[in-house]
């Protein structure tokens, strides 16, 4: 049996490293005396494991705790993420569809359209709060700040995992070979890279029979993927939270994810539209499918958390701005 | 057949119900954990104490053990709104004292909870009979 202060190490496990930074020793000591006052008891151990997973929420900002500016943008950068490797992946399919054919639909044409500028939107505001947080990154890295270095090397390698997968993969892109009139407007190699980055993004998982038809590697992609995009995203929000960065860059990104926010709710749109106007009558390429409809849902729920987490984090810079950030 | 029950229908606003301030005390914001933050600062309201010595006090006067996990979101909760403050500590229990911003949070919260407890014991005494 172990001993009350190797039962309390455990369940500390249970809060995030920052909480353990500030309350980890005196919690520990606490949960050891508990412990020696009533040695077993469930209900203890389940308290401490809900509070803590409370906190990893509270952490990344997902919860109406008030959060510190840059964990709040952290979770509302980790949202557009989600929200964009969701509309990458129902693009690549439109983008797929170009490379054959236009659509008939005026309607589908014009919400392609929508969408895809939406999406460049959402990238070029990404690459605008990118440049200037990896500036930071950098210097923390020639401060030999571990805090920072070691999600940071975890958030590149994601990166490199991604990328390098998706490059082999997109060699067995389904557009490949296509003749239609809209394959000079669509770029294939970025279509293409789309497409591999979010091949795990399939209704063949709801048919077992066809998925196991396909390659093995192909087969290990579409699950290694989403892993890799998940461990790359957390790592960038926890370097994220630990920078320490100046009010003004805060208060830029913010913005940043603000108009973000905005192109994400057109390109939604978009979807929707191109779901309503395709979704009965157009066949064979453009016409969306069940698992368009899930994915538009999990689109806009990433929406409403960026939404909302933003609007908090506006409201929290206008209090700073004017001194009342202590009385939020 | 269904019974329903014979439930007494005294007029209950009578214009009497304790009205709280306009802006609310702090605690108000604590959502459920406004009971054991106000068990802590009571607690904290006598001197400073640590976390178990908290739990053990709380236990004695209110006959309620928080458990560890509610105890510490409630401290860290109360600590991020300046109403208590942690001490520097002599070993690994920190001890946690009462600010004075806490004190009139408290001071507010249990007024506020005073004037409901009158309004109940006082009906209950008009049309129960109970002192």
């Amino acid at each position: 049996m172990s001993d009350p202060a190797d039962r309390a190490a455990r369940l500390l496990r249970w809060y995030p490293r920052s909480w353990r930074d500030r309350y980890g020793e005196e919690f520990a000591e606490l949960l050891t005396a508990e412990a020696q006052d009533r040695p077993r008891c469930w209900r203890r151990s389940a308290d401490v494991a809900v509070h803590g997973l409370l906190a990893r929420l509270a952490c990344a900002g997902l919860t109406s705790r008030v959060q510190p500016p840059a964990a709040r943008l952290a979770a509302v950068a980790g949202a557009l993420a989600a929200f964009t490797a969701l509309a990458i992946a129902m693009l690549a399919q439109l983008a797929t569809g170009w490379q054959w054919a236009t659509p008939r639909s005026d309607l589908v044409t014009g919400a392609t359209l929508v969408m895809a500028v939406a999406a460049a939107g959402i990238v070029l505001t990404g690459v605008g709060g990118l440049v200037p947080v990896m500036v930071r990154v950098l210097i923390a890295i020639i401060r030999r700040d571990r805090a920072v270095l070691r999600p940071a090397d975890l958030a590149l390698a994601g990166v490199l995992t991604l990328t390098a997968g998706a490059w082999h993969f997109a060699n067995s892109w389904p557009g490949t070979g296509g003749t239609g009139p809209g394959r000079a407007f669509v770029p294939g190699g970025l279509a293409a890279f789309g497409w591999s980055s979010t091949l795990s993004l399939s209704s063949f998982w709801a048919h077992p029979a066809l998925l196991m038809r396909f390659p093995a590697g192909e087969l290990a992609w579409m699950a290694a993927s989403p892993l890799a995009a998940a461990v790359t995203v957390l790592a960038a929000g926890s370097a994220l939270r630990r920078l320490q960065l100046p009010a003004p860059l805060t208060r830029y990104l913010a913005r940043l994810a603000q108009a973000a926010t905005v192109f994400a709710a057109v390109l939604l749109a978009g979807a929707v539209s191109w779901l309503l106007a395709a979704g009965a009558v157009t066949p064979g390429l453009f016409r969306p499918g069940l698992v368009d409809g899930a994915e538009l849902l999990a689109m806009a729920g990433a929406l409403a958390v960026a939404a909302t987490l933003g609007r908090g984090l506006s409201r929290r810079n206008a209090a700073t701005a004017t001194g009342r950030a202590s009385l939020t | 057949m269904k019974y329903r029950l014979p439930i007494h229908r005294s007029p209950i606003y009578d214009g009497d119900v304790p009205q709280p301030s306009a802006e609310g005390t702090p605690l108000v914001t604590f959502g459920r954990y406004a009971g054991p933050a106000t068990l802590i600062l009571s607690s904290l309201a006598d001197g400073p104490k640590h976390g178990y010595a908290l739990t053990k006090d709380i236990e004695e006067f209110a006959g309620v053990r928080l458990a560890p996990g509610t105890l510490y979101e409630a401290l860290s909760r109360l600590e991020g709104q300046g109403l208590i403050a942690a001490l520097a500590s002599e070993d690994r229990r920190r001890p946690y004292e009462l600010t004075a911003a806490g004190a009139e949070a408290l001071g507010a919260h249990l007024a506020d909870q005073r004037r409901v407890a009158d309004v109940g014991l006082r009906r209950l005494s008009k049309s129960w009979g109970q002192t």
